[in-house]
């Protein structure tokens, strides 16, 4: 089954939704009344998660009606919800991007920015852009260096390090 | 002291060496975010905000604004060299720009977006000068109930006037509101919405998410479209500059309608990218040769270009003197005054004259820098075009979450900025506007504090939002305009339909 525009649009409107509810839920236990001191802690996001799911349910209806009158007529082709959300290959292009970007962030976690930078971009441009390997290796490590430079040294702001900078006597 | 004195003495804050040498840095580093495409300008300036901790907030906020107008510039570049709008206010540039340039006549088309982007923050800037003594006069009148109605007519004028569907805009306005309230509630001091996460006791901080929304979005967004880059030459010659330059007056009044739309535009809370689209259309509309629009007319470059720079520049205005952002980047540069411990809003001009005043002198002389930098340097940063998305694309990536991760060095917030990067996405993909949920999250804990303090001043009661003739005539404004502009197209649209029917 592709994934159609409307889809995505009512699967977006029942997330929002189901935020105001989780708001609704988390504003119930601070009090969405009145005390002796105004509005209690939990009454403005009360309200605003109202609004909020009033409005997701709405676009939710419109998202449903669309669809039921794209059905029935032959829809408009420059605003069909009938449309695949992402054509596969666009898809596939997304989900290598966000495979390589979730890597980025599980690496800067463990192996340190520097180290996950250097890879991160040495191994796109070599998967990807056709580079030989070690020369996208040395283009992202440079980019490191360049950023060390401007962060540490300039900013003095650290960033995340792993395993490997103490072992050269960067901290 | 009047305002010419005050501005005066403005410029003797603006030019020194150290915050020239700042407005050089921050105009070319603009220039860099807004060629590269998922580098536009709210999201440069939330990169560098944490690396502007250690300046004082005159400093700091030249090198923002500078880096604004060098973003506004270096859209326009993309827009007309490779018909990629580096910003989405640059977008009409496309137009007109590309076929232009196609044409052979490249120079001509950027030497007529920067001199006319330049024409268009200048006069920006007047209106600033002229207005921002008396905005703030007016603004000391301000008690609480004022303050909510103002922050509520922002919210109003966004749902009324965006060009996306209304509901869709409250959504992305009321998701702000909320993201907002978790953590410490600033009134009562509860902490709120955090779910036993205590990653979430210090709140979402409002950098992160525009570097998610507006940074890892945008990309996104470019790479499923995969990209192809079809550039035209972007080499300036000089001789073609100063002809330009002499053909300009041809259009003085392109330039003061468009630099008006824009006046109009960046001071209620349009922005840039409405006002740039509508002043095409006007244009459009206007001359006598309607048709020949969209195939390298240079009044189709004039206009965008003069209502997208008095926009964005008017834009300080209502973030200065009531603390009401209009624009995206304005609301993450109000966002940076509130870290650097400064209150937006009249005391602003009371307290920190040399502040207000610096920054109103330093917009005259960036955005000059700007036109002749801009003018000079474009062939370099067109060049950075023509590195490979492949190698270009990771290190916008990198970028993105080294600025996050500054923002206060957690990692937690490295999980934010890729959640919100799919959100961006998505809201873009199904036209869900990103500008309100920015505005809702920077104004967010100063709307619900006016309100509380409103309802504690009235012992609850919504009347105080009525009580006098100043807060009515701000509600009323603000009502007319949630409900008045999506009303009107409708009911016009039925009489159309009727007219077709009959």
């Amino acid at each position: 089954m592709t994934v159609r525009r409307f889809h995505a649009e009512i699967g977006t409107a029942i997330t929002t939704g189901a935020l105001g509810v989780a708001a609704i839920i988390g504003a119930a236990e601070l009090g969405t009344g009145w005390s002796d001191h105004g509005p209690q802690p939990g009454y403005f996001p009360f309200w605003v998660a109202i609004v909020l799911i009033g409005a997701s349910l709405w676009n939710l209806g419109g998202a449903v009606a669309a669809h039921l009158k794209a059905q029935r007529t032959p829809p408009d082709p420059l605003d069909d919800p009938e449309e695949p959300f992402l054509p596969r290959q666009n898809l596939i292009r997304i989900a290598t991007f966000l495979g390589a970007m979730t890597a980025f962030v599980i690496g800067m976690l463990t192996v340190g920015f520097y180290v996950a930078a250097t890879f991160y971009i040495g191994l796109t441009a070599w998967r990807q852009g056709g580079f030989r390997l070690w020369k996208g290796l040395a283009i992202g490590a440079a980019f490191a260096v360049s950023l060390y430079l401007i962060f540490e040294t300039i900013f003095q702001i650290p960033l995340l390090k792993g395993p490997l900078e103490p072992l050269l006597g960067i901290y | 002291m009047g305002n010419f004195d005050l501005l005066m003495h403005g410029f003797s804050v603006a030019i020194t060496p150290m915050h020239l040498m700042l407005m050089v840095a921050g105009v070319l580093m603009g220039l860099v975010v807004g060629v590269l495409p998922g580098l536009g300008a709210p999201n440069g300036v939330s990169l560098l905000i944490p690396l502007t901790f250690a300046l004082d907030p005159t400093s700091a906020i030249i090198l923002l604004t500078s880096m604004y107008w060098g973003a506004l510039f270096g859209g326009s570049t993309t827009s007309i060299l490779f018909n990629i709008p580096g910003e989405p206010s640059s977008v009409a540039t496309t137009f007109d720009g590309y076929p232009m340039a196609r044409n052979g006549q490249s120079t001509r088309a950027l030497t007529l977006a920067f001199v006319s982007a330049g024409v268009g923050a200048l006069m920006g800037i007047l209106v600033i000068t002229l207005l921002a003594g008396w905005a703030s006069q007016f603004a000391l009148r301000f008690g609480a109930p004022e303050y909510f109605a103002v922050y509520f007519l922002a919210f109003a004028a966004f749902i009324g006037m965006g060009s996306a569907a209304p509901m869709k805009t409250l959504v992305s306005l009321t998701t702000g509101l909320i993201l907002t309230s978790v953590g410490m509630d600033s009134v009562t001091g509860s902490i709120r919405l955090t779910y036993g996460f205590s990653d979430l006791l210090g709140g979402i901080s409002f950098l992160v998410v525009v570097i998610g929304l507006f940074g890892i979005g945008e990309l996104l967004a470019t790479v499923q479209e995969g990209l192809r880059f079809r550039g035209v030459s972007s080499k300036i010659d000089l001789r073609d500059v100063l002809k330009t330059l002499a053909e300009l007056p041809k259009y003085w009044a392109t330039t003061l309608r468009s630099g008006l739309i824009g006046i109009w535009m960046g001071i209620t809370p349009g922005g840039p990218t409405a006002a740039s689209f509508m002043s095409y259309g006007v244009a459009r509309q206007a001359s006598r040769q309607g048709a020949a629009f969209g195939s390298g007319r240079p009044e189709g470059i004039v206009a965008p270009e003069t209502a997208d720079h008095s926009a964005g520049t008017c834009a300080m205005l209502p973030m200065l003197a009531l603390g009401v952002p209009s624009s995206a980047t304005a609301a993450v540069m109000m966002g940076g005054l509130m870290i650097w411990g400064l209150t937006p809003g009249p005391m602003l001009f009371a307290t920190k004259p040399d502040f207000v005043w610096g920054l109103i002198a330093s917009m005259y002389v960036s955005n000059l820098l700007g036109v002749i930098l801009v003018l000079a340097t474009v062939p370099m940063f067109a060049a950075l075009l023509r590195i490979p998305f492949t190698i270009i694309g990771p290190m916008i990536v990198a970028i993105c979450f080294v600025g996050a991760y500054t923002v206060s060095g957690a990692t937690f917030d490295l999980w934010l900025v890729l959640v919100f990067g799919l959100v961006g996405f998505l809201f873009t993909k199904l036209d869900y506007p990103l500008a309100p949920m920015i505005l809702a999250m920077v104004l967010g804990h100063k709307a619900e504090n006016a309100f509380h303090q409103s309802m504690l001043l009235s012992d609850g009661s919504l009347g105080i939002f009525f009580a006098n003739p100043l807060v009515t005539g701000i509600m009323m404004v603000a009502l007319a305009l949630l409900i008045l502009p999506k009303t009107l197209g409708l009911a016009l649209s039925l009489r159309r339909n009727r007219k077709v029917v009959a």
